[in-house]
């Protein structure tokens, strides 16, 4: 038996650390409100078991009318899926060097002033606030119709995203080779060049892809409702009830995925 | 934190700081390339005035001194010759200063030239995360050759070192100092080693000198009393 054990003032001691009162009232008032939240949730979405067994049998009949899949539009679905690569590329790289401008602002322990990072960090806060969604209504309207509208729209909710992220990355990172070419007298420049950048470089890469991989799904809902490429294609077909054609442009739509997937695991593996 | 410190540092001399922990040595170095703004006072710096001075001013004199820290502080991910390198970036422009490969070629040669200095000449292509903790500390003495500092403020730079490269980086240090006509400024918690390679030690009790003397004319129950904090 072991010297605890023995010990009677420890006998009926668990794991569970000893409550008040206060504080289980406490817990089950918070749970009984998070009870009642989901179950405003429910019936504010109309959600009902009955939909879901009917709405079963629907898909099923969807599904029987989706194979096989229509060959005639692969060509189209290559080249819109291309496009909507193109678009999420241009989109993210926007915003990476938008980003890298606004990170020695934004980062609180290299920024100049105050001032410099308050106004940074609000840049940052709105874009990321905005979702890339109402960024491609504002410029459906600004520039028209077509993919450079959603380029606008994921490059500027994306400097919100990653801008925060690489801050975040700077804030955390070792500031020890900062430090020691501050010493020596380099300037705020040379520092992030040579110190701040070299030292978060896999991180921000990570970032980057990761960011990349996500804006190749955001492109394809916002192709939907006007910026063209492989979402566009695929919303026509389903209004249009052609869906033999669309399971071509989805089987296409996933290979892009995981393909981009892949690539992005690949880069960050050899450079983290 | 410091009071009332006045101290001057000369060319070819090798400098120990004694003190238990928390008691401003590392402050001190600190304060002397103003990575810590002093309350008051004056830090002079070959002659620049470091108390008031900004951009520009501020970084010409801190082009005169070099650290070499505790933990080592390169830049993990690139070589040991761009590490090198890295101490003379203040004195290029900004066109040049812009990527590695754009220093100049005598910057390069330079480079080259201080690790070889350090006897790590085979190693300038090596990334400098792959280096041993006494090559990476030699590698920042490097540093600071190739910054050509008047000034080498180190602190603890053998803390995490074993005993053989510990007194690789004194001999180091010390060599340097006389050859070079640098002064240096070292910051130990070694007494041993203190006796046997400083030129001169200084003892700081909370924030205060309290001895400034040669290692012949010192006792080693006074250095040791540094640690009991009961110095006097």
């Amino acid at each position: 038996m072991s010297e605890a054990a023995a010990d009677p003032s420890l006998a009926g001691r668990s794991f569970a650390r000893p409550r008040s009162v206060r504080r289980r009232l406490l817990w089950l008032a918070g749970t009984a409100a998070g009870i009642a939240v989901l179950v405003h949730a429910w019936q504010d979405t109309g959600a009902s078991l009955t939909s879901l067994i009917s709405g079963f049998h629907n898909t099923l009949n969807l599904l029987s009318r989706a194979v096989p899949p229509d060959g005639s539009v692969l060509t189209d679905s290559i080249r819109a899926s291309i496009l909507t690569f193109d678009t999420a590329l241009l989109g993210t790289a926007s915003a990476l060097v938008l980003s890298l401008l606004l990170v020695p602002l934004a980062a609180r322990n290299i920024t100049p002033h105050r001032v410099a990072y308050e106004a940074a960090r609000l840049v940052i806060g709105v874009t990321r606030a905005i979702p890339d969604f109402v960024f491609c209504l504002i410029f459906l309207v600004a520039v028209g119709l077509g993919p450079f509208s959603v380029v606008l729209a994921v490059a500027a909710h994306s400097v919100g995203v990653i801008g925060k992220l690489f801050a975040e990355a700077v804030e955390d990172m070792d500031m020890g080779p900062v430090d020691a070419l501050r010493a020596a007298g380099a300037s705020r420049l040379q520092v992030f060049l040579h110190a701040v950048l070299p030292g978060i470089a896999a991180t921000l890469t990570g970032l980057a892809l990761y960011r990349f991989d996500t804006n190749v799904r955001s492109v394809l809902y916002l192709g939907a409702i006007g910026g063209g490429g492989l979402g566009f294609l695929l919303y026509d077909s389903l209004q249009l009830f052609q869906y033999r054609q669309a399971t071509t442009e989805l089987a296409v739509l996933l290979v892009l995925l995981l393909v981009v997937e892949r690539v992005s695991l690949m880069i960050r593996q050899r450079i983290v | 934190m410091l009071h009332g410190v006045d101290l001057d540092v000369w060319p070819g001399e090798l400098t120990v700081v004694l003190g238990a922990n928390g008691s401003g040595k590392s402050t001190l170095l600190r304060c002397a390339v103003r990575l810590l703004d002093p309350d008051a006072g004056s830090v002079v710096l070959c002659g620049a005035e470091l108390v008031g001075a900004r951009g520009r001013e501020l970084r010409e004199a801190r082009r005169k001194a070099a650290m070499v820290f505790q933990q080592v502080l390169l830049v993990r991910r690139r070589s040991a010759v761009e590490n090198v390198a890295y101490g003379a970036l203040g004195e290029l422009p900004l066109h040049r200063s812009l990527s590695s490969r754009l220093f100049p070629a005598e910057l390069g040669e330079r480079a080259h030239a201080s690790l070889a200095r350090v006897g790590l000449a085979d190693v300038a292509w090596k990334r400098a995360d792959t280096l041993s903790g006494g090559q990476a500390q030699r590698v920042a003495i490097a540093r600071a050759l190739c910054q050509r500092a008047q000034l080498v403020l180190a602190d603890e730079p053998v803390a995490s070192l074993d005993p053989r490269a510990a007194e690789e980086v004194l001999v180091l240090l010390g060599e340097i100092a006389r050859v070079e006509g640098l002064a240096a400024l070292v910051v130990l918690h070694q007494p041993e080693l203190a006796f046997r390679y400083a030129d001169r030690i200084l003892g700081i009790v909370r924030g205060e000198i309290v001895f400034d003397a040669s290692p012949a004319s010192l006792d080693e129950h006074r250095v040791a009393a540094l640690y009991q904090g009961s110095e006097t």
